[in-house]
């Protein structure tokens, strides 16, 4: 009783007559009403980060819904001037340079995962590998931009600009994001599995292969998409190393290709006199981004269940 | 059982490529036409091309780069032409770097650079300038109610160097009769880039206002202070949000904003295309530079009836020779292009320019230039 009334003392703020009255009648109180002001600051916070999320939903929606036609999906800006016009050109390059980058980054990402939980130990190489991951997840994107720049100008002549160069850059951003989130993975699958298959001879390889990865498929192909999700917005790099061009490119190894993020950038800073029309397809374009991104990261969560549920089945 | 996963992987694989193959169909607007190619409507029939030119350099020119990329490809079905606003500055750098075919800039290269030793270039190949762009620059305002002010240029000057620090300034109201200014702090919004813009800002002030601007012409902003704004479209920005500001930009770029009157001569100014054009006419061409750099020496301080000096002229630079002989017959038809009076009447039409054919003179001189390009 005496603990109560020493924690439940109320404060100087609250008209003390009558919650003291109160809180020495109902001990309870005085901690319902902390506890109602903490649910409401926990809420409010809540609601807080989620402001801007609608705002940044709304404000894409009320401007780039008036550009939201066929044309936009059936047009790329070659030979338009003004109005019309569409982003076909910078999808297609999104969807190619995205799966390019994703062919490159998630085999090495998943092998060097495999490394080092399986073989690593506590090797030197390994605990090297891990600095350089974290070195390279807060390495900031339009270094790794430059740095394909470099490459590629080195190998291929200066100023050469290209689809598959975007996707070296982008590569370079996904690969950590797909190590760490594959280590995490692998690291859940139980010893015990591990050590069975040992047992009945398998080598080790075998283990890995039929025992330890189909184990953690679904959380690895969730790290994937999660990586793919991170990387396909990316400006800076791809403004660097892919250009843009107004033309549909389908060739990932020759000539500049366009993408969402940069015909958005483009659309918003190289405007004619008709400014509403470039507005519009800046905003029609950010709207498409979105979508994109929110579908993958649907997938993202749809996908390991099912892969579960297809692994119990057979 | 393990063929289950496999069926629907497969399964899965399929619908994926029919959606990329709806996807990826070749966008409407750029189907070819089966059989003959379009013939060209207007002169001699041009030898149709094929391939990827690339261009990079001042993002004034922007607008007008995507009228002449959009008429230029409708002539040419088989080329892409693209062009990257990276600045004046770094277009001229990847020009000597080597990569691309073309340059657009708001500053010649100088007289010593003009010689050679690009990277685009052949190795001996001298270069090839001609001006393409002309645009009034606005002084541009924020102020509730007005949309027209008179300027001179000494006051622009000390607007921008902090000197008049509020709209009901006495130097203001002098010249602007009638207009009830309002009681508000000015806030002068300048170019944080290295700008082109800038540059011929300044370079204008220097001319007409030696006393009150002393910092001279220069592309980087020199004053502390003030509010800085990223390229053109940060600068309209920042005009449109900030109520009491002043800035300068492209006019074709700030059509909701005040515009300042300058003082020429007796009269006063207002930023339009001829007036620029009439700012070019009265000006002459820079000397000593070869035959195919054709620059012009602005005359800023000029009194001439009818012209507005603060102008932008944007240059197109281009090897005389090229190591590729595809990449030399590009750029001189797309040169060709955007010279002719077709292309400048292109631009003016998405960009506001001056078009740059009315000179007689002038246009033989650019014509001359551009037939050097060769390989």
């Amino acid at each position: 009783m005496t603990a109560t009334l020493t924690t439940g003392q109320p404060g100087p703020a609250l008209a003390h007559d009558a919650a003291a009255t109160l809180a020495a009648s109902r001990p309870g109180l005085a901690r319902r009403v902390k506890n109602r002001i903490a649910t409401a600051a926990v809420v409010g916070a809540v609601a807080l980060t989620a402001v801007p999320l609608a705002l940044v939903i709304w404000a894409a929606v009320e401007r780039g819904s008036a550009r939201l036609d066929l044309t936009l999906f059936s047009h790329s800006m070659r030979g338009v001037v003004g109005q019309g016009g569409g982003l076909l050109h910078a999808l297609t390059g999104t969807l190619l340079i995205t799966a390019a980058t994703a062919v490159i980054a998630i085999p090495l990402g998943i092998s060097a995962a495999i490394y080092l939980t399986e073989y690593a130990g506590r090797a030197r190489l390994a605990s090297l590998t891990r600095r350089a991951v974290d070195i390279m997840v807060s390495i900031p994107s339009i270094v790794a931009g430059l740095a394909a720049y470099a490459l590629f100008s080195l190998l291929f002549g200066p100023g050469t600009r290209s689809g598959l160069a975007g996707a070296a850059a982008l590569a370079m951003i996904m690969i950590p994001v797909v190590v760490r989130s594959s280590e995490e993975v692998l690291r859940l699958v139980p010893g015990d599995l591990r050590e069975a298959g040992l047992a009945l001879g398998s080598p080790r390889w075998r283990v890995i292969r039929k025992i330890v990865l189909p184990t953690a498929l679904p959380g690895l192909t969730a790290g994937a998409v999660l990586g793919v999700a991170r990387i396909i917005g990316e400006t800076a790099p791809l403004l660097l190393v892919a250009g843009f061009t107004d033309a549909m490119n389908y060739n990932l190894a020759e000539g500049r290709m366009a993408t969402l993020p940069v015909f958005i950038y483009t659309q918003w800073s190289a405007k004619g006199l008709d400014t509403a029309a470039y507005d519009q397809r800046a905003w029609a374009g950010a709207l498409v981004l979105m979508a994109v991104v929110v579908v993958l990261q649907l997938a993202a969560r749809a996908l390991p269940p099912q892969i579960a549920k297809i692994r119990r089945n057979r | 059982m393990k063929l289950g996963t496999s069926k629907r992987a497969v399964a899965a694989a399929a619908a994926t490529g029919v959606i990329w193959a709806a996807l990826a169909g070749c966008a409407a607007n750029e189907e070819q036409p089966s059989g003959e190619i379009t013939p060209n409507s207007s002169g001699p029939a041009q030898a149709q091309l094929q391939g990827e030119l690339n261009g990079a350099g001042a993002s004034s020119q922007s607008a007008a780069q995507e009228a002449w990329r959009a008429g230029f490809v409708a002539l040419q079905n088989g080329v892409t032409v693209n062009y990257d606003p990276v600045g004046s500055g770094d277009g001229r750098k990847q020009f000597t770097a080597g990569g691309i075919g073309f340059v657009g800039t708001d500053a010649p290269f100088s007289v010593e650079d003009a010689g050679g030793g690009h990277g685009s270039c052949a190795a001996d190949s001298s270069l090839v300038e001609v001006p393409v762009y002309i645009s009034p620059i606005a002084v541009a305002f924020n102020l509730e109610g007005i949309d027209s002010l008179n300027l001179a240029p000494n006051v622009i000057a000390d607007i921008f160097t902090g000197k008049i620090a509020n709209w009901n300034d006495a130097a203001i109201a002098a010249d602007n009769p009638g207009v009830e200014l309002p009681d508000l702090k000015i806030s002068p919004v300048h170019r944080s880039d290295v700008s082109g813009t800038t540059g011929n800002f300044t370079d204008y002030l220097a001319a007409t206002a030696p006393e009150a601007w002393t910092a001279g012409e220069t592309e980087e902003w020199p004053q502390a202070g003030g509010e800085g704004a990223e390229k053109t479209q940060g600068m309209v920005q920042a005009l449109t949000a900030g109520k009491g500001s002043i800035g300068y930009v492209d006019a074709g770029q700030a059509r909701d904003l005040g515009w300042a009157a300058i003082k020429v001569g007796d009269e006063w100014a207002k930023p339009t295309a001829e007036g620029a054009a009439k700012a070019v006419a009265v000006s002459s061409l820079e000397s000593g530079r070869g035959e195919g750099d054709v620059v012009y020496e602005l005359n800023r301080a000029t009194d001439a009836a009818g012209a507005y000096p603060l102008i932008l002229v944007s240059y197109l630079a281009a090897c005389e020779k090229y190591e590729d002989a595809n990449t030399a017959e590009l750029v001189s038809a797309y040169l060709k292009y955007v010279t002719s009076d077709e292309g400048q009447q292109a631009a003016a039409a998405n960009a506001g320019s001056a078009p740059l054919t009315a000179d007689a003179e002038l246009s033989a001189k650019v014509s001359a230039a551009v037939e050097r390009i060769g390989s």
